[in-house]
């Protein structure tokens, strides 16, 4: 049965002369789910929050939404706000009371429900998904996931027939986002809930959706079942969705001289049977070019830091030891609350250890060298708009010029505006920008004092992945010039992808050292996906896609 | 001033501080402790120098007469004060968000709804500003270095900055709550946990009963003990007794109820 007919759909916002969607058309069958794709500002989110008319946004709509073959408008307010569920980005920001309790019965609080039907349809959702452990938390000491989880499941209280998500992980860690997945999966398999979920990460989505959409321009690109999209990306090299599309399948795309629709593999298992199916190849032990043993100074020098919150709780750090060396891209990663982001502040100076040694250049950290050494130090944070103070961002550009006696510093901003390519935002306010493109602000701000060493708290939160790459390429870049840098992060595609060392921080202690390949090859869950899948197999074990059309190009010319 | 009879007040604020301390220890009460003592330290001082009234003198300074009376009179009222901030301080742990909510929400839906976000947002704030603080320290925005003019101009930014954030997550907040119907034509109901049961019920009625009589001696002026003109006898009489222990079992309820729990599980 059809559900939603969207139906040559444009809108116009106030004030702008493009068209935030141009000509949308889209059927939805009742219990399909539906991912939408698409770089930032195509036009995905303005068509989610169409279709629920409480939010839908200012400005001027043409064309026809119709839910069950009658348009959006003829219906009554309450049935559509019953029928049609809502969860936002950030969980932060959806939870309005105190108590987990008290959240969950919210909308039917507003709604008028009887105490006794609350009661019945909390008592079944909370049973069905057996979160009776939080029902009596505070909202406040949940962890992102479950905050998300708790705000999907307010919405699921209200009985909707139609559930709409707006990037629901990307504020998530990888195992909070599959844990949200696996529920939204779950949903639709045995509710029949329909799903629309608009968002960046797609690895996992591909394997589970019932159809993959992507918008470009306020357009529709492409629309079909998983396997079809894949293909036909692939096929037209559309550089534009290329990055979206799981490192499995496009390995098999690549590799395959033959593919064919059906076989393209979306998850390890399918692509181990698809490795597994290739005639066996002699091994060929690729040697590690050896670096130079030559051993530079250490810029930050941790030795034996513990740090605890407060007098009670547990120990954040204990015995951590860290030495970063001039020119290493380290990487630091770990679970959700391992400390990754103490850590972080650790080395920024910002917390004090209770114990243990911290030295910078050499030095030891004092409150004033704290403030003293800013211009050497650059810090990204997870909120990078919080950096900004001026309304636009060449204005706070010539502010730290000011600021630091810059000299030159036209010629400066300039090409720093140039390396990042982010021209166009000049005279934007920092808030106007997208993710991907105020991270880019940010940094090049910060490089306008020439700092030694950059430090970020998980850079690729919440970005899309062709941000992703040209964040990328812009810090290989700013490594290659010689610039130290230290990030915590969740992504381990990136980091394989980036890193020039990375660790592992559990118990307070960073457990494993090494360069990407041998630290990611031994590990079993903790891996690319394309290691996984060439991991114990006849073919050369590899982490990045790159890697693995590298190394089967040099054999097939061998 | 209902009872002022020092025992009556020093009676009430001992059991007070053992139901605070059941609640969490006490640690909100430490808090408090150095207000606590410095006020009721002054008023004990202060009275008597600025009141002369009564007929026990016991010196005279600059002339004017320092009495018993006075004295008596400011000891009372820091015992009065200091029982009202304790009581305070417990209504403050107990009455958390959720009851107060509740409480409140039959009369005053919106505004009790509106408190809540504003109390909820509080330790959000918190923390978005401590981010900012971190990130505009190293940039060298500091808040601890330089003229008191800097520092202050570095700090407003901070706040500007925390608005603009604030305000562009408010949004997202608004289109969530309206998501879910709030703001919607129709009445809200309220799904509560909490029920009045037939215990509930009962002990409601012994405590008003108790309430009752203590109201009632002190009417009759039990409990109660004359300080101006003359400072009365300290002596109770029999009716005081009553009321005495009428308002031991009142106050001291908190603690039977959870001293009885104490014991049950030991």
């Amino acid at each position: 049965m059809e559900m939603i007919n969207v139906n040559g759909l444009s809108f116009q916002y106030p004030e702008s002369a493009s068209y935030a969607l141009d000509g949308v058309n889209l059927r939805l069958k009742q219990g399909e789910f539906v991912v939408v794709g698409g770089p930032s500002g195509c036009g995905k989110s303005t068509l989610l929050h169409l279709l629920k008319r409480e939010i839908a946004p200012h400005g001027s709509p043409s064309g026809d939404i119709s839910y069950f073959g009658k348009s959006l408008d003829e219906w009554e307010e309450r049935v559509l706000m019953e029928e049609i569920g809502l969860v936002l980005q950030d969980p932060e920001n959806q939870i309005i009371m105190d108590d987990v309790m008290q959240e969950l019965v919210f909308g039917m609080e507003n709604l008028g429900y009887s105490p006794i039907d609350m009661r019945l349809r909390l008592a079944e959702m909370v049973h069905t998904f057996s979160v009776e452990h939080l029902l009596n938390q505070k909202t406040t000491t949940l962890s992102g996931g479950q905050k998300q989880q708790l705000n999907l499941l307010s919405a699921l209280l209200l009985k909707p027939k139609l559930l709409l998500l707006d990037e629901p992980t990307s504020q998530l860690d990888p195992v909070a986002a599959k844990d949200l997945l696996v529920m939204l999966e779950r949903l639709s398999k045995e509710l029949g809930i329909t799903v629309i979920v608009v968002e960046h990460r797609l690895e996992e989505l591909f394997d589970k959706a019932d159809r993959i959409v992507f918008m470009q321009e306020g357009k529709i690109a492409y629309d079909g079942k998983s396997r079809e999209v894949i293909h036909q990306v692939f096929k037209q090299q559309d550089t534009s969705f290329l990055p979206y599309i799981p490192a499995i399948s496009q390995m098999y795309l690549e590799m395959e001289h033959s593919p064919t629709v059906n076989q393209i593999p979306l998850n390890v298992n399918e692509g181990k049977a698809w490795l597994a199916s290739l005639p066996a190849m002699d091994q060929m032990i690729k040697k590690e070019n050896g670096k130079s043993t030559e051993n530079p100074k250490p810029i930050i020098e941790l030795k034996d830091v513990y740090y605890q919150y407060e007098k009670s709780s547990s120990m954040v750090l204990s015995k951590l030891s860290l030495s970063l060396k001039k020119g290493d891209f380290y990487a630091v990663m770990g679970g959700n609350g391992s400390g990754k982001t103490t850590l972080l502040k650790t080395c920024l100076g910002l917390l004090k250890p209770q114990r243990g040694i911290v030295k910078r250049f050499g030095r030891k950290l004092t409150n004033k060298s704290v403030n003293r050494v800013h211009q050497n130090i650059a810090y990204l944070s997870q909120q990078p708009h919080t950096f900004f103070i001026q309304d636009s961002i060449e204005k706070e550009m010539l502010l730290i010029t000011e600021q630091h006696e810059i000299q030159d510093s036209e010629q400066q901003i300039d090409s720093l505006l140039n390396t990042f390519g982010i021209e166009h935002l000049r005279n934007r306010h920092p808030y106007d920008c997208s993710g991907g493109e105020i991270q880019k602000a940010a940094l090049a701000c910060m490089l306008l004092t020439k700092p030694t060493i950059l430090l970020m708290d998980e850079p690729t939160k919440g970005l899309d992945p062709i941000s992703k790459i040209k964040l990328q390429s812009i810090l290989r870049r700013l490594h290659s010039e010689g610039l130290t840098i230290l990030m915590v992060t969740h992504d381990i595609e990136f980091t394989a992808r980036i890193a020039t060392k990375c660790a592992m921080i559990f118990d307070g202690k960073i457990t494993a050292e090494a360069p990407p390949h041998s630290f990611f090859k031994g590990n079993y869950f903790y891996t690319t996906s394309i290691n996984r899948v060439t991991q114990n197999s006849q073919f050369p074990e590899v982490l990045t896609l790159e890697e693995a059309v590298h190394s089967w190009q040099e054999r097939e010319l061998a | 001033m209902y009872f002022n009879h020092p025992i009556f007040l020093v009676t009430i604020l001992l059991l007070l501080i053992f139901v605070n301390i059941s609640h969490d220890g006490g640690k909100d009460l430490r808090k408090w402790l150095p207000t606590l003592s410095i006020m009721s330290t002054l008023i004990i001082l202060i009275n008597p120098f600025l009141v002369s009234r009564g007929t026990t003198i016991l010196f005279y300074f600059r002339g004017k007469q320092v009495t018993v009376e006075a004295f008596m009179y400011g000891i009372t009222m820091a015992l009065f004060i200091a029982i009202i901030l304790v009581i305070f301080i417990s209504f403050n742990i107990i009455l958390n968000g959720n009851r107060f909510l509740y409480i409140f929400s039959k009369f005053l839906p919106r505004i009790a709804l509106m408190i809540m976000m504003a109390i909820r947002f509080v330790p959000l704030m918190k923390r978005r500003l401590d981010e900012i603080g971190d990130v505009q320290r190293l940039r060298g925005m500091s808040m601890t270095v330089g003229s008191l003019k800097t520092r202050v101009r570095s700090g407003m930014l901070r706040i500007q900055i925390l608005l603009t954030w604030s305000l562009e997550e408010a949004v997202h907040v608004s289109n969530s709550m309206k998501a879910r119907g709030y703001g919607s034509e129709g009445k809200k109901s309220s799904y509560t946990p909490y029920y009045m049961e037939k215990r509930d019920w009962f002990w409601l009625f012994v405590l008003a009963s108790l309430m009752v009589v203590c109201f009632y001696g002190g009417k009759l002026g039990y409990g109660q003990m004359i300080i101006y003109p003359e400072l009365g006898p300290w002596q109770f009489f029999q009716f005081d007794w009553v009321v005495f222990f009428c308002m031991l079992i009142l106050t001291s309820f908190p603690l039977i109820t959870e001293g009885r729990e104490k014991l049950r599980w030991k």
